[in-house]
C-alpha cells in the first residue's frame, strides 16, 4: 500500500536541522558584522576626531605664528606699543602649542619630525624677534624698511611652509580614514546583504520542506483513516463469520446430542425389556429348581445369575454415561445460544451468593471461602455466575486430604478489564495439564470425585463469550489459582447469538 | 373411549425401537386399542387422508407424533392436520426427543393437544408412555366431523 515512507519524518529532520544551523550562522555573520562594525566606527570616529584636533591645532599655530608677527612688524615701523604687546601675547602661547603639536603628533614620525622642526624654527624665529624688538625699544634703530632683508621673514615662510604641509598631511589622513569608514559601511552592507539572502534562503527552503511533509503528513493520515475503517470492517466481517461459525458448530452440537439420544432410549429401553425378560427366566428356573434341582443345567444358572445381570449392568453403566455426556454436549450447545444480557452488577454480592450456596459443601469438606473486595462490572449475570461457582465449587472438590481447605476469591481491575482470581490450596493440577483441564471430557489428576470433565470447559466456552480469558497457574500438592479476566464493560449485541 | 367407534391409534415415529417400546408400554398401561405404525410422513399422511379405512374416511382417531421424521417435520404434519379438513378436532399427542423450548411453543401454537419429551431413562420413559396410556383410556375423542 502507498503508504508514506517511513524515512520522510527522518529526512526532514536531516534536511531541517541544517538549515536551521545555516540560518542562525547567518544571523550570527549579520550579528558579527554589526559589531564589528561598530568597533571600527568607533576607531574611525577617534582618529577622525585626532586629525580634526591635529589640524585645529596646526591651524591654530599657523595663526599665532601669523599674529605675531604682524605685530612685530608693525611695531617695527610704527613703535607703537600696541604691536607689541600683539606681539607678546601672540607669541606666549606658541611655544605651548607647539609642545601640543609633538605631542599629538607622536603616532606620526612624518608630522612628528616636522612638528619638531617647527619647534626649532619657532625657537629661532622667536629669538630673532625678541632681539629686533629689543633694538626698536632701546632705540637702536636699525633699516627694517626693508624686509626682505629681514631673517625672520624667511623663518616665518618656512614656518608657514611646514604648518602648511602639516595640515595637508592631515587633510589627507582625513581623507584616507573617510575612505577608510566608506569602505566599512560597504564592507558590511555586503556581509548584511549576504547574511539576509541567506535567511531569506533558508526560510524559503524549510518552509517549502516543511509544507511538502505536512502534506505527506496529511495524506497518510488519509490513509491511516481508510485503513481503518478498512479493518474495522475487515473485523466486523471476520467476527460475524466467527460468529456464523460458531453458530454453525452450536446447532451442529445440537442436533448431534440430540440424534444420538435417540438410539440410547433404544438401548436403555430394551436393556431394561432384557432385564425384565432375564427376571422372569430367573424366576422360572428358580422354580424349576426348587423342583427338580438336577434338571437345570449349571451354565444355564450362571448365565441367568450371573452372566446377563453383569452384561446389562454395564451396558447400563456405559449408556447412563453416555447419556450424562450427550446431555453435557447439549447443555454447553444451550449455553452458547443463550443471548447474553450485559448490567451492572455488584459482584461482591454476586460472590457472596455463590459462597452462601456452597457453605455446607464447604464445611463437610472442611474448607473456608473467603471473598476480598472486587470490582463491579457490567456484564452477563448468569455467565459469570456460572464461571465463578464452577471454580469455586471445583476449589471445595479438590482440596488436599488431610490439609483444611482455604479458598479466596479475589479481583482487581486492570485498566479496561476486571481480573477475578479464585485460588485454593488444594490438591493442585500437574502444569502439563493446565491446558488439557479446559477441554471437553479432559480430567487431571485422581478420578476420585464425580464428574465428566464438563465444567472447566463449560467456563471457558462462557469466559470466551464475555470477551475474557481465563488461565490457571498452579503446581501439584500447591493448590491452584484460576484467573479470570473479563472486559469491565460487556458490549451488548456483540456477542449474542 | 366412545362405545360405538373403536378409537384407532396413530403412531408416526420413525425409530421402530421407539415406536416398539411405546407400544409395549401403552399396552401394559391396558389399552388395547388398534395401533397403526408408520415411519415416515408421506405414507402416514396418506393413511391419514386417503385409505378407505383411515381416520379421516372411517372413525375417530387419536394420533402420537414424533417431529424428527426422515421426509418431512412432523411440525408439517401438525399443521396439515389442524389447518383444516376432518381432522382438525383429532388429538395429536407430540412424543418427542426435542426438549427445545422454540419448538415446543411452535407445536401448541400449531395446535397441538400434549406435548411430552421422551425421557432418556428408560425407567422415566416407560413410566411417562404408561400414564400417557392411563390418560388416552380416559379422554374422549371427537367423531370426525364430515361437514367441517
Amino acid at each position: 500500500m502507498p503508504l508514506v515512507p517511513e524515512n520522510a519524518e527522518r529526512g526532514v529532520a536531516r534536511v531541517l536541522a541544517p538549515m536551521l544551523a545555516l540560518g542562525f550562522a547567518a544571523l550570527l555573520l549579520a550579528a558579527a558584522a554589526a559589531a564589528w562594525l561598530q568597533s571600527r566606527n568607533q576607531d574611525n570616529a577617534a582618529a577622525v576626531e585626532h586629525t580634526l584636533l591635529v589640524d585645529a591645532k596646526i591651524s591654530d599655530f599657523a595663526t599665532l605664528v601669523e599674529r605675531s608677527e604682524t605685530g612685530r612688524r608693525g611695531y617695527l615701523l610704527s613703535r607703537d606699543p600696541a604691536f607689541r604687546t600683539i606681539f607678546v601675547s601672540a607669541a606666549a602661547g606658541l611655544p605651548a602649542l607647539a609642545e601640543d603639536i609633538a605631542k599629538v603628533t607622536a603616532d606620526n614620525p612624518r608630522q612628528q619630525a616636522r612638528a619638531i622642526r617647527l619647534r626649532t624654527l619657532l625657537r629661532r624665529q622667536q629669538l630673532l624677534q625678541a632681539q629686533t624688538i629689543e633694538q626698536v625699544a632701546s632705540g637702536r634703530a636699525a633699516d627694517f624698511a626693508n624686509f626682505n632683508q629681514d631673517p625672520g621673514v624667511a623663518l616665518t615662510r618656512q614656518i608657514r611652509a611646514i604648518a602648511q604641509s602639516m595640515r595637508d598631511d592631515e587633510r589627507a589622513l582625513l581623507r584616507l580614514r573617510n575612505e577608510r569608514q566608506h569602505a566599512t559601511l560597504a564592507t558590511f552592507y555586503t556581509v548584511l546583504t549576504i547574511a539576509g539572502l541567506l535567511l531569506v534562503l533558508v526560510a524559503a527552503f524549510t518552509l517549502a520542506v516543511m509544507r511538502r511533509y505536512t502534506g505527506q503528513l496529511s495524506a497518510s493520515r488519509n490513509e491511516l483513516r481508510r485503513l481503518n475503517g478498512d479493518l474495522e470492517m475487515l473485523v466486523q466481517e471476520r467476527t460475524s463469520e466467527l460468529q456464523r461459525a460458531n453458530q454453525e458448530i452450536q446447532r451442529f452440537a445440537y442436533i448431534v446430542s440430540h440424534d444420538l439420544r435417540s438410539p440410547l432410549v433404544n438401548v436403555m429401553g430394551f436393556t431394561a425389556e432384557l432385564d425384565a425378560a432375564r427376571k422372569t427366566i430367573g424366576g422360572w428356573i428358580d422354580r424349576i429348581e426348587e423342583q427338580a434341582p438336577e434338571s437345570v443345567p449349571q451354565e444355564a444358572r450362571l448365565a441367568v445369575r450371573e452372566d446377563l445381570p453383569e452384561a446389562i449392568g454395564f451396558i447400563r453403566t456405559s449408556t447412563q454415561k453416555m447419556d450424562r455426556l450427550i446431555n453435557a454436549i447439549l447443555r454447553l450447545s444451550r449455553e452458547g445460544r443463550r443471548a447474553l444480557t450485559p448490567e451492572p452488577l455488584d459482584m461482591n454480592a454476586l460472590v457472596q451468593s455463590i459462597i452462601d450456596n456452597l457453605h455446607q459443601r464447604a464445611a463437610d469438606a472442611g474448607a473456608e471461602i473467603s471473598a476480598a473486595a472486587l470490582p463491579d462490572v457490567v456484564s452477563d449475570r448468569v455467565a459469570l455466575d456460572q464461571i465463578l461457582s464452577n471454580l469455586v465449587e471445583n476449589a471445595v472438590k479438590y482440596l488436599k486430604p488431610g490439609r483444611p481447605g482455604i479458598i479466596r476469591i479475589s479481583g482487581h481491575r486492570d485498566g479496561a478489564r476486571a481480573v477475578f482470581e479464585v485460588s485454593d490450596n488444594g490438591r493442585g493440577i500437574d502444569p502439563k495439564d493446565h491446558e488439557r483441564i479446559f477441554d471437553l471430557f479432559r480430567r487431571s489428576g485422581a478420578q476420585d470425585q464425580p464428574g465428566e470433565g464438563i465444567g472447566l470447559a463449560h467456563v471457558r466456552a462462557l469466559a470466551y463469550r464475555l470477551g475474557g480469558v481465563i488461565d490457571v497457574r498452579s503446581q501439584l500438592d500447591h493448590g491452584a489459582t484460576f484467573r479470570l479476566s473479563v472486559p469491565l464493560t460487556l458490549e451488548a449485541g456483540n456477542y449474542a447469538a | 373411549m366412545t362405545d360405538h367407534h373403536p378409537v384407532n391409534i396413530v403412531m408416526i415415529e420413525d425409530d421402530e425401537g421407539h415406536a416398539r417400546l411405546i407400544e409395549k408400554n401403552i399396552r401394559r398401561a391396558g389399552i388395547s386399542n388398534n395401533i397403526r405404525h408408520f415411519t415416515d410422513g408421506t405414507s402416514a399422511l396418506q393413511y391419514l387422508y386417503e385409505a378407505p379405512e383411515g381416520p379421516a374416511r372411517n372413525g375417530p382417531a387419536l394420533i402420537l407424533l414424533d417431529l424428527n421424521l426422515p421426509d418431512m417435520s412432523g411440525t408439517d404434519i401438525l399443521a396439515r392436520i389442524k389447518s383444516e379438513g376432518p381432522l382438525r378436532r383429532t388429538p395429536v399427542v407430540v412424543l418427542t426427543t426435542t426438549d427445545d423450548k422454540v419448538e415446543i411453543q411452535r407445536c401448541y401454537d400449531l395446535g397441538c393437544n400434549v406435548y411430552i419429551t421422551k425421557p432418556v431413562n428408560y425407567e422415566n420413559f416407560a413410566d411417562a408412555i404408561r400414564q400417557l396410556g392411563l390418560f388416552l383410556s380416559v379422554i374422549q375423542v371427537p367423531d370426525v366431523d364430515d361437514q367441517a
